[in-house]
């Protein structure tokens, strides 16, 4: 039981720290504003590439919404 | 009319728009436009029917964003534009030692389309909303689709939730549906297509970010190819496409970026893990890079992989009919992997920024995950070239 215990406590204890150590200033935020950096850096040509790929292939899905057209062929 | 539809093509939607707001709020006006160019190899004479290697489809698109501030708010608006040609699969069938061989469309196809999209991105209530419509029309096919997304980021927190629903109502009329020289070709058929993801993402260090979203899809109505075929080998001939009427998909998604400050250079990594009610399931894996040189020039090349199984009613041709009544022999739903490689440079140019990209697709049964016993002959590889320019008032 005290371990059972044991166990659970460490366990929100290491998702308390590690939360905890997650925290970043705003002013530690330079190297996440880069262009590279953002989960999608081009939504233009990032829209364009889904919509061949989801054309191609069986498989669509995601963190966006669907556009229109066939793509059929 | 394809598969999965292309209706789902990104559009990066409000959350793009959301995020955008504060950079629009400080510029006046942001204008891009994108010119691709889209070739897909031949189909080589050992793998089709004729034993003639046959040329395939070509598409140039052209593509124009223009966002603007509309008081506190961004209004974008894009607009497509793409000339389609070329020659198209057709159907499958066993040449004398039971290979699968490929039949292509005998005439080259001749299409355009046009699309035209309407974004409002706002703050409201603490949270950022996107508003999206669109319309796309081609000779064959139109698509109306609209979506609602939010993206919120809690005060003083490292994470930002984020979701979003849309929907599709779609027309398909085939040409020369209905007509005596495609009898079974249907005349005109409707499907329809719901959408939804929640995300959330976090900033775990001052130079690493990850994002995970949980995506959901469902479309319903005529989701054959109303121009393919299958082959039929008790009935030495073929019968039209015919797919279920309904199909659920679930896709799992996880980037990581993270900045190597000593290189000044950013690391992309991008999975995703996607199933459907048609037992298709694949894996797909994107590993790149972002420089940054002399300040100006960004250089950002990219590996792509991708596997997928097979739709459960999938055969590249059929010994007897299926008594569900299912037949397809479409590549997108054969057993495969893709390998692709992709380059992208911008440079900045005062208010301008020029660029330009390009990209070699490939598709094989080599490249899957679990080995594939028989792989369709019409499997493809494709180039694109793009250029753009855009420019910030």
């Amino acid at each position: 039981m005290t371990i059972h215990r044991i166990r659970i406590t460490s366990l929100l204890m290491a998702a308390l720290a590690l939360a905890g150590c997650t925290t970043v200033q705003p002013w530690q935020r330079g190297d996440l504003a880069r262009p590279g950096m953002a989960f999608e850096s081009d939504p233009l040509l990032a829209g364009y590439r889904h919509h061949v790929e989801t054309s191609k292939e069986a498989s669509s899905g995601g963190p966006t919404l669907g556009g229109g057209g066939c793509g059929c062929n | 009319m394809s598969q999965h539809s292309s209706r789902r093509a990104s559009l990066s939607a409000l959350t793009a728009a959301a995020l955008a707001l504060p950079g629009l709020a400080r510029a006046e006006l942001q204008t891009d436009y994108l010119y691709s160019h889209y070739q897909e190899g031949d189909l080589p004479a050992d793998r089709s029917a004729s034993g003639k290697s046959s040329e395939r489809y070509t598409v140039d698109s052209h593509l124009f964003r223009l966002a603007a501030p509309v008081a506190d708010n961004v209004a974008q608006l894009d607009l497509t534009y793409e000339t389609m040609s070329g020659a198209s699969p057709w159907w499958v069938q066993p040449d004398a030692n039971g290979k699968p061989v490929q039949v292509m469309s005998g005439a080259s196809i001749s299409d355009h389309r046009i699309d035209g999209e309407l974004s409002y991105g706002l703050p409201l209530g603490g949270v950022d909303w996107g508003l999206r419509l669109g319309y796309s029309a081609e000779r064959d096919y139109r698509a109306l689709h609209s979506g609602v997304e939010a993206q919120y980021t809690p005060e003083t927190k490292d994470f930002t939730l984020s979701g979003g629903i849309g929907y599709s109502a779609d027309r398909v009329e085939p040409t020369d549906g209905g007509s005596a020289k495609y009898p079974t070709r249907i005349v005109s058929a409707n499907r329809k297509g719901l959408t939804a993801y929640g995300g959330v993402s976090w900033v775990l260090r001052p130079q690493t970010t990850v994002q995970t979203s949980l995506s959901y899809a469902r479309d319903s109505g005529f989701l054959s190819d109303p121009y393919k075929e299958a082959y039929v080998v008790a009935a030495a001939g073929t019968v039209a496409d015919s797919r279920p009427d309904g199909r659920q998909s679930w896709a799992l998604s996880g980037k990581l970026r993270h900045y190597v400050s000593r290189m000044g250079l950013a690391l992309r990594v991008d999975y995703r893990l996607y199933h459907d009610d048609w037992r298709t399931t694949s894996h797909t894996l994107e590993l790149g890079v972002d420089k940054t040189l002399g300040e100006t020039w960004r250089v950002s090349p990219s590996l792509r992989w991708y596997s997928q199984s097979q739709a459960y009613y999938y055969a590249p041709y059929y010994n007897g009919f299926r008594s569900d009544g299912f037949a397809s022999s479409d590549y997108r739903l054969s057993p495969y992997g893709a390998l692709s490689g992709r380059v992208d440079v911008r440079k900045a140019l005062g208010e301008w920024e020029l660029g330009g990209g390009v990209e070699y697709y490939d598709a094989s049964g080599h490249y899957a995950l679990k080995k594939v016993e028989m792989e369709n002959p019409g499997l493809l590889s494709y180039w694109i070239v793009n250029l753009r320019l855009g420019y910030r008032f």
